[in-house]
């Protein structure tokens, strides 16, 4: 028995060794030889998502005889797991929405945007969310959908506490966060758990002049300006101002108490309204305000988010017409900001931008985006860097020390290129 | 011509050789039985560990695409990782611990099943439940009761004055780990009890007859009788459960998720973070080929006390 089995692996060994070596061009994935059907892998944003792109596919499918789309609907917790067996098995979908794009172009898998929507389309694109999507100077994804972050505050507990104003600096956050929380709730909502404790982190190190990278775009996780944020993060929890064990609170276990008006302030985005509050409370009186700063006298920046559609090279760009043709009936003015207005978030075309700016809550996001930095998504190790600070970033504030920790980052970002 | 040669080298012993072809063809025919589970091991097992030693072996960018061989760079940046050791130590204590824990209590709820009593088929499928409920949702339940604000467990302890403020119990390494491994013991605790109920089924009345006739009180008969004969059982049960929970991933992926950092990783949860965290998928692959080599030397030691067991009988 034992003999057999090790024969077992021995042969298996072998056969591997074999195939490896020529395990290459195995496998296509395309059963749409004749290009004109193609796969879009779509990303679940809430109920509303699916019920759009269908009715969506089923209209372009009516006007384009001919072509068909077939979708594709992936959740955010399983689409990493998906993309990396799609590009490991060589059977990537022809569109994807998701959040980066610069490793894929780095490996030569996307068209240029130029070559998969019409000028028309791609003038439209707000210029900022261009600059997000270049990859060696040339654009190489199509900014989506795009998101930005401001300060939420309990006007009711602020009352409380004898609060007048909105926060504006990192003093004011922390004096306000000790009123907050002798009137009986938590302070501060510090989410640095691995769901997004990138985005909480540049919310705040931004404000403080710090960021991922230096002027000249290399790597400068460990710069003196973020360690600096995180011994102000690291305090607050310390002092008891935050909710306790920041290194694995999620967001939404943040905005879920804020919802129930425990938390007195929170950094949230423009879905939280509608994602959070309305469903838990909507009776919530809140306000929204810039994000803090570290100098009274410096100008308050915000996080920009974007999420992208790849359109990816397939069967030597004989997909290259039905994607075009699918893109541009996408971002028809019309279509975008029913997505839009459905799914709470931002434009990402000059076009789409005024559909939202009559809402007064959303208006102040659109506002924002002018000001907004974003992660450098554009560089192909973001990913990597990303994963390693929602792993241990967290740990900065509770037990581990903040420059250590950034060291470890950095030292992620420069082995990942 | 074939048929004929079969027939008769079967039927009569000091026939003629038959020919190549009828030698061939009888030694083709258990095919017919045996190759549809060959084929489905082939494609169900040995093809992904084909594809998993072949990742281990590849160089690939962080989308996934494979830049070809890589020789042993993979196994070489995973043994540089500074986590790796102190995951392999936490797995080690995480499978002892709780294969350990499980095995006594089974030991005791076998022998609570196996008495005759009122009411104990209610109790038998009692302890079924857990075995029939989803681990990912028992893990989940769990981690609900667990919670720092809304949690069950702080809510009743508050109560009783045990604790006198809310614990956040997943947020502390250790207080995680032994809540995990604790939930890893309940699922586990099923399957673990019923076999040793088997086994102590098969223990015959008459043993028991000639203890008690000898004059051995409850102890020395279970030491001296009971636990030596469930021997088989409790190998048998101990070395399951030691693969199933090594390769336990539901429980500490929807409790902690290996947080904070890597503190309640074990090696089968660090094996995924590297892959869709730290994007480094080839690494990933050389942490699965230590895994399954982990798992094959324990299926080895399984194979060996297998045989041993023949030996002792």
């Amino acid at each position: 028995m034992k003999r057999h089995l090790t024969g077992a692996i021995a042969a298996g060994l072998t056969v591997a060794l074999g195939v490896s070596g020529c395990g290459k061009g195995s496998s296509s994935g395309g059963d749409d030889s004749d290009g004109k059907t193609i796969k879009f892998v779509a990303a679940i944003y809430d109920d509303n998502t699916k019920p759009f792109w269908d009715a969506l596919i089923k209209d372009f499918e009516a006007k384009n005889s001919g072509y068909k789309v077939n979708l594709e609907m992936v959740d955010w917790t399983q689409m990493d797991a998906k993309v990396k067996t799609y590009v490991q098995t060589k059977q990537v979908p022809d569109i994807l929405n998701y959040n980066s794009f610069s490793d894929f172009a780095r490996d030569g898998l996307l068209y240029k945007a130029s070559e998969v929507v019409s000028p028309g389309t791609l003038s439209d694109f707000t210029p900022t969310f261009v600059e997000q999507a270049k990859y060696n100077g040339e654009q190489y994804t199509l900014p989506f959908i795009s998101s930005a972050r401001l300060m939420f505050y309990n006007k009711d507990l602020f009352k409380k506490a004898g609060i007048a104003d909105p926060p504006k600096t990192w003093a004011d956050i922390k004096t306000d966060a000790q009123k907050v929380k002798k009137a009986g709730a938590i302070g501060y909502g510090l989410p640095l758990g691995p769901e997004e404790a990138q985005a909480e982190f540049f919310s705040w190190a931004m404000n403080d002049n710090g960021g991922w990278v230096d002027a000249s775009g290399k790597w400068a996780i460990n710069q003196p300006a973020n360690v600096d944020t995180l011994n102000f993060l690291k305090d607050l929890n310390k002092s008891g101002l935050t909710q306790p064990n920041p290194e694995s609170t999620d967001r939404k276990t943040v905005f879920n108490q804020f919802a129930q008006g425990k938390v007195g302030m929170a950094i949230g985005g423009p879905f939280t309204k509608a994602g959070f509050i309305t469903p838990a409370n909507p009776n919530l009186n809140f306000g929204v305000t810039s994000l803090p700063v570290k100098n009274a006298s410096s100008q308050p920046n915000t996080l920009g988010v974007m999420d992208v559609l790849d359109a990816f090279k397939k069967n030597g760009g004989k997909n290259k017409e039905a994607v075009r043709k699918f893109l541009d009936f996408f971002y028809q003015k019309e279509n975008v900001s029913r997505f839009l207005s459905k799914e709470g978030f931002l434009p990402t075309t000059k076009s789409a931008g005024d559909a939202l700016s009559s809402d007064p809550y959303m208006k102040q996001f659109v506002d924002a985006l002018p000001t907004s930095k974003f992660a450098p998504t554009s560089n192909p190790a973001w990913s990597a860097v990303a994963g390693a600070v929602k792993q241990s970033l967290g740990t900065s504030v509770a037990d581990k020390d903040p420059k250590k920790v950034l060291d470890d980052i950095q030292q992620t970002a420069q082995k990942a290129g | 011509m074939q048929h004929v040669a079969v027939k008769r080298g079967a039927g009569h012993p000091p026939a003629p050789r038959p020919s190549l072809l009828g030698r061939i063809g009888r030694a083709l025919v258990p095919l017919l039985w045996l190759g549809p589970s060959i084929v489905l091991i082939a494609v169900v097992v040995l093809w992904p560990v084909i594809e998993m030693v072949r990742t281990s072996l590849l160089k690939f960018t962080s989308s996934g695409t494979s830049l070809g061989f890589h020789g042993t760079g993979d196994f070489t940046d995973l043994f540089a990782e500074s986590d790796l050791v102190p995951v392999l130590l936490r797995t080690l204590v995480w499978v002892v611990g709780i294969v350990i824990v499980t095995m006594v209590l089974s030991l005791a709820l076998g022998q609570l099943l196996n008495a005759r009593f009122p009411g104990r088929r209610a109790v038998r499928w009692a302890i079924i439940v857990p075995w029939a409920a989803s681990v990912l949702m028992t893990a989940l339940i769990w981690r609900w009761m667990l919670d720092n604000y809304s949690g069950l467990i702080n809510r009743v302890l508050l109560d009783l004055h045990v604790i006198d403020k809310p614990v956040n119990w997943l947020a502390h390494p250790h207080q995680a780990m032994v809540w995990m491994m604790a939930v890893a013991v309940f699922v586990s605790l099923p399957f673990t009890s019923f076999v040793i109920l088997a086994g102590l089924q098969t223990i015959p009345a008459d043993v028991y007859e000639a203890a008690r006739v000898d004059g051995a009180g409850p102890l020395r008969t279970y030491f001296g009788i009971t636990l030596p004969l469930l021997r088989p059982a409790v190998l048998i049960a101990s070395i399951i459960n030691v693969i199933n929970v090594f390769n336990s991933f539901p429980i500490i992926w929807a409790m902690t998720g290996g947080g904070p950092a890597h503190a309640t990783d074990t090696t089968t949860t660090y094996m995924y973070k590297l892959a869709f965290n730290d994007q480094h998928i080839g690494e990933s692959g050389a942490m699965a080929v230590v895994n399954f080599l982990l798992v094959l030397v324990m299926v080895l030691v399984y194979l060996r006390a297998a045989r041993w067991r023949e030996e002792v009988r």
